[in-house]
């Protein structure tokens, strides 16, 4: 395509072509995904949220999986992946990016030793109960200690407590941190807020939350065994509640900039109303917070027919899910959409086979899911999801919840 | 404390010990001895040999004296004649080291004149597409003196 076609006004020669390709969208996107999941455990783990128990441990297992895969799409883009842990060599305060490196290890490790400590009893019975090299992969992952005494798994639950606890910020710094990133770059109107990092947490706790409904529903589909009403509409409710504070903060930035009207505006508009109408105003607004949150709100409000309840559900995380996506796109791709100049737009074309293409950012989001069905062969979650719940007491309390 | 506390405690310890050894290792000693960069690039730098001479060395000593002035009067003024003819640093200290060949490509040239939209439109610039039936440029153009075909 000839690039007279991608551009409008007048821009800067290096402007042209977009660096910041489609696996700059992903990497905040899984973070998010991320941080939501890790969020949706510690309901239970910190909040004591009964009702979330189902799907807390789970929870941290896909938090896991997609953690793991979180600078996948950086390192694909740096070109140069073993450069990567420059930044934790040699870090510097002028870098927001060196942070990311020590804020993600040490995410990681709460994460790992949260998991560790709530599979630790089912580990040490699956390492005394195995044989081969079975026992020694469990064994090995009980770090050869097999005291799982009741003294000793109260302490363990205090400090996963106590981790989970530690989690929570360090969730929201992880999510955080990445809008801060784009909310620091000061010669970027479309960027440049202090929301910025409040509205990538909010719709990271969103995203993980509907990503967690999901995979709920789709294991219990593929292991054949009802889903625990209960916790789906919790779940459900919590979603509702940071769909709404989500909102507020995006319609909040949008709202300020167009009051404020500063020299920017105008591009703003133009960016708004021509290069991301669809994606904004369609996909992030419409399919992505004002669908569900409907859909949301009848599920709280209807009576029985669990079936239809449940269908409810799984269309607004997947409206979700997908909205959020559109929302990180708008973020990353809009933002370079416009010019420095602001008197000019360029147009992203996304490319399929290259480093940079949508191939390789297909290929990143589906290993976590990999990474997840090996994970939960390994430490089997299922037991919590799959114990049976008393009908009288889900509807009672189903009630109870809105 | 538990044992196996001790334990993930103690591995956490390794990774951390690990984590500064190696960071020991692959850092350059020098880094950080000035700012946020290794301060031994600075001399390695300073040793690298001069390989440019300069556009004013080829007018000197009566050698192209006259392709000097021409070029010295022409639009091309700014654009130096190691743009194009490479480094000549050897062949200003030795006569008879020849520098490499001029660099006459059509894209070469088109990195300045081949049309971009960022470009001023005064500034002169071809479409490679339909213009010049892929002939070099200078088959037309005198790159020491443009638009004199």
């Amino acid at each position: 395509m000839m690039v007279e076609n991608l551009i409008w006004g007048y821009v800067y020669p290096n402007e042209v072509e977009i660096q910041w390709s489609v696996l700059i969208v992903l990497y905040p996107y899984i973070t998010g995904l991320v941080a939501g999941a890790f969020i949706a455990s510690s309901l239970y783990h910190v909040f004591g949220k009964k009702e979330i128990k189902p799907v807390a441990r789970f929870a941290l297992l896909t938090a896991l999986s997609f953690l793991l895969v979180a600078t996948m799409p950086l390192l694909t883009h740096l070109g140069h992946p073993e450069r990567g842990i420059e930044i934790m060599f040699t870090p510097h305060l002028t870098s927001a990016m060196s942070g990311f490196g020590y804020i993600y290890s040490f995410y990681l490790i709460v994460v790992v030793l949260e998991i560790w400590l709530s599979f630790r009893e089912d580990i040490v019975k699956t390492a005394l109960g195995s044989q081969g090299w079975k026992k020694l992969l469990y064994s090995g992952l009980a770090l050869f200690s097999y005291d799982v005494s009741e003294k000793a798994l109260h302490e363990d639950e205090k400090l996963a407590k106590k981790l989970a606890i530690i989690g929570i910020p360090s969730a929201a710094f992880l999510h955080g941190y990445v809008g801060f990133i784009f909310g620091g770059i000061k010669a970027n109107p479309w960027w440049s807020t202090p929301l910025m990092p409040l509205i990538f947490l909010m719709s990271a706790i969103v995203s993980g939350i509907a990503l967690l409904i999901l995979l709920y529903i789709a294991s219990m589909k593929l292991r054949k065994h009802a889903i625990d009403h209960k916790c789906l509409h919790s779940l459900a409710h919590y979603l509702w509640i940071f769909l709404i504070l989500d909102v507020t903060l995006e319609l909040l930035e949008i709202v300020s900039m167009k009051y404020a009207s500063l020299e920017d505006i105008e591009i703003i508009n133009r960016l708004l109303s021509e290069k991301i109408a669809f994606t904004f105003y369609g996909v992030q607004l419409t399919l992505g917070i004002f669908i569900p949150f409907i859909l949301l709100l009848l599920v709280g409000i209807m009576k029985n027919r669990e079936t239809l309840k449940m269908i409810m559900i799984s269309v607004s995380s997947i409206f979700v899910v997908i909205g959020v996506f559109a929302m990180r796109w708008n973020v990353v791709i809009g933002g370079q959409e416009i010019s420095k100049s602001l008197s000019g737009t360029l147009t992203y074309v996304p490319v399929f086979f290259s480093q940079e293409g949508v191939l390789p950012a297909i290929i990143i989001l589906v290993i976590p899911f990999v990474i997840l069905v090996v994970v939960t062969r390994i430490l089997p979650p299922w037991k919590d999801m799959e114990e049976e719940v008393p009908e009288s007491k889900t509807k009672s309390t189903i009630k109870h919840l809105y | 404390m538990q044992p196996h506390l001790k334990r993930v405690i103690f591995l956490l310890g390794v990774v951390i010990v690990g984590f500064i050894f190696i960071r020991s290792m692959v850092v350059p000693a020098s880094y950080g001895q000035y700012g946020a960069y290794r301060a031994d690039s600075v001399n390695e730098l300073r040793n690298f040999t001069v390989e440019y001479a300069g556009s004013k060395s080829c007018g000197d000593e009566n050698c192209h004296k006259t392709l000097y002035s021409i070029w010295a009067d022409s639009r091309h003024k700014t654009v130096n004649c190691e743009t194009c003819h490479g480094p000549s640093g050897n062949h200003v200290n030795n006569v008879r080291v020849m520098p490499s060949p001029a660099n006459d490509s059509r894209e070469f040239c088109g990195k300045c004149h081949f049309e971009r939209v960022a470009r001023p439109s005064s500034f002169p610039q071809i479409d490679p597409e339909s213009h010049g039936e892929n002939l070099k440029c200078a088959y037309c153009h005198n790159p020491h003196k443009p638009w004199f075909v």
